[in-house]
């Protein structure tokens, strides 16, 4: 088993390093960070339609390239690292992972092409007002009269949910947990968008008052589809991670080295140095396990479900402590909204409870190991 | 339309640039080599005509094994086909060299027109389009901010930009065009792309395959030689008054002096 990129993965990290540092600098990210929206329309059609990012892994007959995990993987991890706002890890990662595991030829057929062609921006709408990430946590009804679907209830914390032109519901019929497909402008819809605190990824609120919608594969799918859904997600927050925290620690470094107090650079100083080397043990193993998680959920094999709940973990709270400590070591700058620092570690406290905190995914090993 | 597009791995635009202290040629070991940025200009320009006329684009280059890496660039950006020059024998060669090599290989290819950036970033001579088209024996068309092509009277028009606006020229191909970077925006490759580069044909030459005299090429046998080099001296430290309540006027003064008001 050989785990090291190829040379064609390393120049498609490449690409995407030069992509994003062209049209996702900080400025841009501060500028978009406090429009409603979130993200260029621009930019985004760049990067789905010349790059080719949004169909890396959606197969080629529905438009895509038909490449794997790992080549998203490496695309979120560039993403994090340049805190990329835009609505890539709904789009990608949640719904067209959604759509891909319902084995749902018609709604594939439909839906895929968009995506890939970068047309069609989409989300899962999976949390209620209990925040849970279980299947426990779906309530929001769905009823059916005829051949027809209708969602009453309320979804929130929905990544990219006031924006998307296609929201994939999560709700439960008497068969259990099932999945729908909704226009972001259907009748009844009415979608909010939510105070975040970590302003480069947007949140929404969405009401469905007897909205109709399309059921997607078979009633009661949704208890086998999810699940495998959130683990690939929670590998690819994981590679996103991975990008923040060796950001982060490039920035502590580097600025180690430049400021000068008492007479020398900080970073000479011994609690400097251990700061950044244990950043550098973080994010080294962060790597080793999002790596891991990615070659996983590209194979899509038995262990997804364990390495999913050990890469999320270990990469959140690595993420956190690296986006921490750089502020540490930054001393009073790194305390100021002008510096960067604030960015990434909103970004990385937000991250570490998106789809489970590490204490869930900590359980969910346990259970999943069986101890 | 069959299009020829010229690309020189140079050492990274904003590393600090080396010279090797014995042979006084670009250092290129130390630092990360990528590909001449207003090179991306013309392979973009030439995907661009090949797009709107059909044909095929070649990329050439001449260099060390390690440029390789700058033609599967130009590959993955959508050339179809590569020829890559290398030979120990050909180290150090100036751009005379160069030029007569790329032209002799170029010349195999009978291409209708041939792109090459304005200057690469490293040498910055920006002679090799001048070069070429004399050896060629080609007309040639400089400074290119705008090309069109009309393959049926089989000639090309460009907008070559000047100081207060821009010229229209045309010549009648074949044809050496040089690009200047407001002439596009270079696309990025997409994975499939950089996937199918591998795939691309890849045509490499040494001085004996490409038909070049041993005796002419290299070092040893450059018409010019860099007798010296010296690193640019620092940046000398401003002039600081010191405010005693007389600073605005001094300030004045000052901008005066340099006939800044």
């Amino acid at each position: 088993m050989n785990f090291a990129f190829s040379e064609e993965q390393e120049e498609l990290r490449r690409t995407v390093r030069d992509f994003l540092e062209d049209l996702s600098p900080e400025s841009e990210v501060r500028r978009l960070m406090e429009t409603t929206e979130g993200y260029d329309s621009g930019v985004w059609t760049k990067l789905a339609g010349e790059l080719g990012l949004t169909g890396l892994a959606i197969p080629e007959e529905h438009g895509g390239a038909g490449y794997g995990f790992v080549e998203v993987g490496i695309v979120l991890e560039e993403a994090g690292r340049a805190l990329l706002c835009a609505p890539y890890f709904s789009t990608v990662v949640l719904a067209a992972t959604t759509l891909v595991a319902s084995g749902d030829d018609a709604a594939q057929k439909d839906f895929l092409p968009g995506i890939a062609s970068g047309d069609i921006r989409a989300t899962l709408a999976f949390t209620e007002e209990s925040g849970r990430w279980d299947a426990d946590g779906i309530t929001l009804p769905a009823t059916r009269s005829g051949n027809e679907w209708r969602l009453s209830g309320s979804k929130t914390y929905v990544l990219d949910g006031h924006t998307a032109d296609l929201v994939l519901v999560a709700a439960r019929t008497t068969a259990g947990v099932s999945l729908f497909a909704v226009p972001g402008d259907a009748p009844g819809l009415t979608r909010t968008a939510l105070p975040t605190m970590d302003l480069t990824r947007k949140q929404a609120r969405l009401d469905f008052d007897n909205t109709p919608a399309r059921l997607i594969g078979a009633d009661g799918d949704g208890a086998t589809v999810l699940p495998r859904v959130l683990d690939t997600a929670a590998i690819g927050l994981a590679a996103e991670q991975v990008g923040g925290a060796q950001k982060v620690l490039e920035m502590a470094v580097e600025y180690a080295k430049i400021r000068v107090q008492f007479g020398r650079p900080i970073g000479s100083f011994q609690a400097i140095k251990h700061k950044c080397a244990d950043m550098l043990l973080d994010v080294e193993s962060a790597k080793s396990a999002a790596y891991y998680g990615l070659w996983a959920a590209a194979e899509s094999n038995d262990e997804l479900p364990v390495v999913a709940s050990v890469a999320k973990s270990y990469c959140s709270d690595a993420f956190f402590h690296c986006a921490a400590e750089n502020i540490q070591v930054h001393g009073g700058i790194g305390f100021t909204w002008e510096h960067p620092a604030h960015l990434y570690f909103k970004r990385a406290k937000t991250s570490q409870l998106l789809l489970g905190d590490p204490a869930y995914h900590r359980e969910q090993l346990a259970q999943r190991i069986g101890i | 339309m069959n299009i020829v597009v010229t690309v020189k791995q140079v050492p990274d635009t904003w590393a600090e640039k080396k010279l090797d202290p014995t042979t006084r040629t670009t250092d290129r070991k130390s630092v990360d080599n990528v590909m001449n940025e207003m090179d991306e200009y013309g392979v973009e320009e030439a995907l661009k005509i090949k797009e709107a006329h059909g044909g095929e684009v070649t990329v050439v280059t001449m260099g060390p094994e390690k440029a390789l890496e700058t033609v599967r660039k130009a590959l993955s950006m959508g050339a179809d086909k590569a020829v890559h020059i290398t030979d120990e024998a050909l180290a150090g060669s100036d751009a005379l060299q160069t030029s007569a090599a790329l032209a002799k290989v170029i010349a195999t290819l009978s291409p209708d027109i041939v792109i090459t950036a304005a200057e690469a970033s490293d040498a910055r001579g920006g002679v090799l389009g001048a070069l070429l088209a004399e050896h060629l024996g080609f007309p040639q068309l400089t400074q290119a901010r705008k090309v069109t092509v009309d393959p049926g009277a089989g000639t090309v028009r460009i907008e070559r930009q000047a100081d207060n606006g821009y010229l229209l020229v045309e010549a009648a191909t074949p044809v050496v065009v040089g690009v200047v970077e407001k002439i596009n925006q270079p696309r990025y490759p997409s994975f499939k792309g950089i996937m199918a580069a591998k795939k691309k044909p890849l045509t490499t030459l040494s001085v004996a395959d490409a038909g070049l005299d041993p005796g002419t090429v290299g070092l040893a046998n450059a018409a010019s030689t860099v007798l010296d080099a010296q690193p640019a001296p620092p940046r000398q430290s401003g002039t600081i008054v010191k405010d005693e309540g007389d600073g605005g006027t001094r300030v004045a003064d000052f901008l005066a002096a340099q006939k800044l008001i």
